[in-house]
């Protein structure tokens, strides 16, 4: 039913929401509509966060509009709090569907006192330690050989958690992944690799990325699997990630899966005008056709369960809210002192830190004297 | 808090063991004492690791706790990040620190930077081993001594003993802390230094010195491959009827300026030894503070004995190295300015 390497990527649903093989029994209505109202959150907190970075009150923030099927379904195939995730900067629609508070995710991005992360690094590369969501490092690909220590770490505890890795295309050129890759075929580690491939590393197109035909085919050369999947079709997503997730947990070693979706939005705050730069209206609207949120709903149509657009509307407003409120509660709670500047960095202060810290506290408090501490 | 010479903390027996044999020592016993430890990397387990740092390992623990990985320091690193992060206490072997290159992205992106990104929530405690420096015919790929890039790095810290006893007692410590450590091993002391190991638990507390000789007249600071001949250079003066004090930083982050300045200050000069290249060595950090701090009472310029900025070369390795002839010379230099 679920075959590697693929020509095709698999699909449950066509793009306009007719069931193409049987619907699995667990996609229930109820179950749809859950799936799609938590893709419409990530989406509304998308929109939300673009508008604080209008405003300048964030300063950096990756969209993932149109990503979401494959990052909410990602959510509902692992075993929450249990396993572990080592993700990267475009995956909130995944921190928010793991329940990552929106609060946290605000507060990371806003860089207050309510921070996880302490106010540390650019916004949008949160962490939380309660859902075991490791927290983001821009450095591309370089979560993917950790996440295979972090497998081989639970095949050593004997425990049977997985461990997942997500990328985007752009990563699968990096030294790194294939070393990670390779390092995780080896020693059987249970760690599941999802390639989130929207086509495009920043404005450079997956066909000047690699000749690999696609990406999933390389897990041939590490010994795993590989599977193709529609990445904005939520059933296929959760189908297959579900049946991958339980075979690396049952010992089966590792697995890649390359879910097939697109960035609707620009790569960041930093290439606003995707569209007049490196592609075209067409293929935005091509893919805009294929939106994973209206599949979900086309699909509820097709089961007799449509949702009216008077409760998108409300959902849309309720997260709006929740965006807000927030913002409110996480600016609320203060920008952090520069203290913490010097926590962290090692598990106790180190003499030259200290001495550094009181430097800066002499600066701050205007009894400084020369520029060094 | 300083001795004249590591008094051994541990009661019980005391053997001379050659520098390597106290790190194969040291892994043993927190292999025994910590299920958690793991030791990894190249050709570490039934060969023993190439320099044999690593022999008996497998044997003793299996190739569960002591394995071989892919040939990829990247893989090697990274991998241990990964463990730390889930609650092991990874020791990786790069086999020649000439080759951490590859690996060096997951060391200062990751390992480095997890504890300080995530606001503490995730940390890294791992060792990684390395064996560094020339004088073993090495040429460039063998012979390196990349210390300043990792000191130059926050979030880690950068250790080299010279001593069996240091080296047994910092990788114990490495082991247990709470940070990563870049724990460098001078390859060409690892047979010619032999000394006085107890066979019991001990460790060096990372971030002090110790003060290897006694003396009034100058300061010799160094650590590590050159230390062997520090001493030779001070014994030399010694015979002209100059006292150098000789301090071996055993770590240099954090590195332990409470002991320099305490002996610069009674000294008055200071000469640097080391044997990576002088142009970002780390040894300009101390020159530095120590001219900061004791700028009125120093006698002459803080001198640097280091290699030369080239590429470490194979024939003429003797020459590049800083011998006694070349650390004596400019401690006169020192006492005549």
């Amino acid at each position: 039913m679920i075959q590697p390497f693929t020509s095709d990527p698999l699909r449950w649903v066509s793009e306009d929401g007719q069931p193409i093989r049987e619907l699995p029994a667990r996609f229930t209505p109820e179950l749809l509509r859950e799936l799609h109202r938590e893709m419409v959150r990530a989406r509304e907190f998308d929109k939300k966060l673009v508008t604080l970075l209008r405003q300048g009150r964030t300063t950096f923030y990756a969209q993932a509009s149109g990503m979401e099927a494959t990052q909410v379904g990602l959510a509902r195939s692992l075993r929450i709090g249990h396993d572990w995730v080592w993700p990267y900067y475009r995956d909130h629609a995944l921190g928010l569907a793991m329940g990552v508070s929106m609060l946290d995710i605000v507060s990371q991005c806003l860089g207050t006192n309510s921070d996880l992360c302490r106010g540390r690094q650019m916004p949008h590369h949160f962490g939380s330690a309660a859902q075991n969501f490791v927290s983001i490092s821009s450095s591309i690909a370089s979560q993917v050989p950790p996440a295979a220590g972090n497998a081989m770490a639970q095949k050593y505890l004997g425990v049977d958690e997985i461990t997942v890795c997500t990328f985007g295309d752009g990563a699968t050129s990096e030294g790194d992944w294939h070393a990670g890759m390779n390092m995780a075929g080896a020693a059987g580690a249970p760690c599941l690799f999802v390639c989130e491939n929207n086509q495009w590393a920043i404005s450079t197109h997956l066909r000047e990325q690699t000749a690999s035909e696609t990406i999933h085919i390389k897990a041939k050369a590490y010994g795993m699997p590989g599977y193709y999947v529609d990445g904005n079709d939520i059933v296929a997503v959760i189908e297959v990630l579900s049946h991958v997730a339980e075979g690396v947990r049952s010992g089966q070693g590792p697995a890649l899966v390359e879910c097939l979706t697109y960035r609707v939005g620009s790569h960041s705050n930093a290439d606003a005008d995707a569209e007049k730069n490196y592609r075209t209206r067409e293929e935005v609207n091509e893919w805009l056709a294929r939106d994973p949120i209206v599949r979900v709903e086309r699909l509820l149509e097709h089961l007799g369960a449509p949702i009216d657009a008077g409760e998108i509307a409300e959902l849309t407003r309720a997260t709006h809210r929740e965006v807000d409120e927030a913002v409110l509660a996480a600016e609320a709670t203060g920008q952090p002192d520069w203290q913490i500047m010097f926590e962290d960095v090692y598990a106790d202060i180190p003499v030259h830190l200290r001495e550094q810290e009181a430097f800066l506290r002499a600066e701050q408090t205007g009894t400084a004297v020369g520029g060094r501490a | 808090m300083t001795a004249t010479q590591s008094k051994p903390a541990a009661a019980g027996e005391t053997r001379t063991l050659t520098l390597i044999q106290a790190i194969t020592e040291a892994m043993h016993e927190e292999l025994a004492r910590d299920e958690r430890v793991v030791v990894f990397g190249e050709d570490v387990g039934a060969r023993g690791g190439v320099f044999l740092a690593t022999a008996g390992l497998q044997a003793s623990f299996g190739k569960h706790r002591v394995f071989d990985t892919p040939l990829s320091e990247a893989s090697i690193v990274g991998a241990a990040v990964g463990m730390a992060v889930r609650g092991m206490r990874p020791i990786a072997e790069i086999q020649f620190a000439d080759y951490m290159g590859p690996g060096f992205d997951q060391i200062i992106s990751q390992a480095a930077k997890i504890r300080y990104r995530s606001g503490g929530q995730f940390t890294a405690p791992l060792v990684i081993r390395t064996p560094s420096g020339g004088g073993v015919k090495g040429g460039h790929h063998h012979s390196q001594s990349p210390e300043s890039y990792f000191a130059h790095t926050p979030g880690l810290k950068v250790v080299m003993p010279s001593t069996p006893y240091d080296a047994k007692g910092l990788l114990k410590a490495a082991v247990r802390g709470g940070d990563p450590v870049i724990y460098f091993e001078p390859k060409r002391l690892y047979r010619a230094a032999k000394g006085e190991v107890p066979a019991g638990d001990y460790t060096v507390e990372i971030g002090k010195g110790a003060v290897r000789r006694e003396g009034s007249d100058l300061t010799l600071i160094g650590y590590g491959g050159v230390m062997p001949d520090v001493e030779r250079a001070a014994q030399a003066l010694a015979a002209e009827g100059v006292q150098a004090e000789v301090i071996d930083l055993r770590s240099l982050v954090p590195w332990d300026r409470e002991l320099v300045l305490e002996s610069v200050s009674k000294t008055g000069r200071a000469v640097l030894v080391s044997e990576a290249p002088r142009t970002a060595n780390f040894m300009g950090e101390v020159a530095y503070v120590i001219q900061e701090q004791l700028f009125d009472g120093l006698l002459s310029p803080v001198m640097q004995v280091a290699g030369f900025d080239t590429p470490y070369p194979y024939v003429q390795d003797k020459v590049y190295l800083p011998g006694p002839n070349r650390i004596a010379a400019a401690c006169v230099q020192a006492l005549n300015y």
